[in-house]
């Protein structure tokens, strides 16, 4: 028997996920526009815009469920991590719009010396990859996965460590390309802090357990 | 402990500890045996004919059910509020609130006067029929009786509080103010509740207990039942996902 809250929990399921997958292109598209001294910044910025709008939508939907129908339990669990979890989707888009404002108004990649968007795409492809879990995992709700996910966040923080002692240590990059890759690398760990956030949310509607993947 | 009635089992092992000073809700489906387990804590339930209870309950270390403890005295020290309100139709509120004293004897007025305010007081009732305690009991509201109950139960200064599904009858300010008592209550008495109202017990109970066709399926903290629960029984019923 389907329960009137089943439906509104498929509904407010079906805007997250739809939240992700936009937040997954915009990461997608930003770093793709560095890596290939693309303009991407109109594009991402406006997901960007539309995923502040979803979050506002997934809370709306997600209060109107609570005071409709009092949930408890996995209920109540799924609806108060669907509301982090967007606000985590949310930032994705922020940190996406980031890398391309930045990559646009510096242009500092152009200067950039070949190692450095090597490493920026090996790192970009471990956040990717985190970033297509955490979406996935909303549905899936594979808990061993996210969990094996941990290495990953830690991989993506020791690199980011390691890209900038790796600047310090170099000589001749310019001051563009610090600073635009700097900055790139960073918004790149911060995406990944917050696909470890959803994967904990994951967790926690899977099993109630709270846990830290960091 | 197990009960039942002539053949029908209704209580199978249920083995529970109600911390002091705390609300314990008891929860569960229609006959699931809730009512039962709170009728065997102050041994009413063997009032009814072929009933039978099997095992102990133990208050201040000693079982109630031993041969040397008078029943009467443990309905005193165990209160019990039912579902409908019942106050004594021939009597004023005044007299309802003190019944339990005088029954035991008690004639001194001044200490009766001090009771009755006291007990309507901690009942939430005092401000609204202090000026009318010589009226009768049954003219007052649904939840205005339920409340002279409540009062006329701590009269007699138990240490514990049996209320079966206190609110089931009354309209949600009514009942709002009923759980404002509960939860006033527990500072000096343990309070056991029987209720259907799966948010009246996230509202006001510490811990919950939840039941199934007789048996205890889950106790624990009330927070973790409804965040948490760790069996799939308890999380179909308070999520509604039952039958």
């Amino acid at each position: 028997m389907q329960r009137l809250l089943d439906k509104g929990l498929e509904e407010l399921t079906t805007m997250v996920y739809k939240m992700g997958k936009a937040a997954e292109k915009a990461v997608a598209i930003s770093i793709r526009g560095f890596l290939e001294n693309k303009d991407t910044s109109n594009d991402v910025h406006e997901l960007s815009e539309i995923l502040v709008g979803n979050t506002v939508e997934v809370e709306e939907k997600a209060f109107s469920l609570i005071a409709k129908y009092q949930p408890v339990a996995s209920d109540l669990r799924i609806i108060n991590s669907y509301m982090k979890v967007a606000y985590d989707f949310e930032r994705y888009g922020r940190y996406a719009w980031d890398i391309s404002f930045i990559s646009t108004r510096f242009n500092g990649q152009s200067t950039c010396d070949k190692w450095i968007f090597e490493y920026v795409e090996k790192m970009a492809e471990k956040v990717l990859k985190m970033v297509e879990i955490s979406i996935n995992s909303i549905k899936s709700l594979d808990t061993e996965l996210v969990k094996k996910m941990t290495k990953n966040e830690q991989g993506v923080d020791d690199m980011y460590l390691e890209y900038l002692g790796k600047l310090v240590k170099q000589a001749g990059i310019t001051n563009e390309c610090t600073v635009s890759s700097t900055l790139v690398v960073r918004y790149l760990e911060r995406i990944a802090d917050h696909a470890t956030h959803i994967m904990e949310a994951v967790v926690y509607i899977a099993t109630g357990e709270k846990v830290t993947l960091r | 402990m197990n009960a039942s009635f002539g053949k029908v089992q209704v209580l199978k092992g249920i083995n529970l500890n109600f911390p002091e000073n705390r609300v314990t809700a008891i929860m569960g489906p229609s006959g699931c045996g809730k009512t039962t387990l709170i009728r065997c804590l102050n041994r009413i339930h063997e009032l009814t004919p072929n009933a039978k209870v099997e095992g102990e309950v133990i208050l201040d270390g000693v079982n109630i059910y031993s041969p040397q403890v008078d029943p009467v005295a443990i309905r005193r020290r165990i209160g019990m509020v039912f579902q409908k309100a019942n106050p004594f139709p021939t009597m004023s509120i005044y007299d309802n609130a003190i019944a339990g004293l005088k029954l035991a004897g008690v004639r001194n007025k001044e200490m009766l006067d001090s009771v009755a305010e006291r007990s309507l007081r901690m009942a939430f009732l005092w401000d609204e029929v202090k000026d009318d305690l010589k009226k009768s009991g049954v003219n007052l509201s649904g939840g205005q009786q339920q409340r002279l109950c409540i009062a006329r139960t701590l009269a007699v200064e138990p240490e514990v509080i049996l209320m079966d599904e206190p609110c089931s009858a009354l309209d949600p300010i009514a009942t709002a103010k009923i759980e404002e008592s509960i939860v006033a209550l527990k500072k000096e008495f343990t309070i056991i509740i029987v209720t259907h109202n799966m948010q009246q017990a996230a509202r006001v109970s510490d811990f919950t207990a939840f039941m199934y066709l007789g048996q205890l399926i889950e106790f624990d903290k009330t927070s973790e039942v409804f965040e948490n629960p760790k069996s799939e029984l308890t999380e179909k019923y308070i999520t509604g996902k039952f039958g």
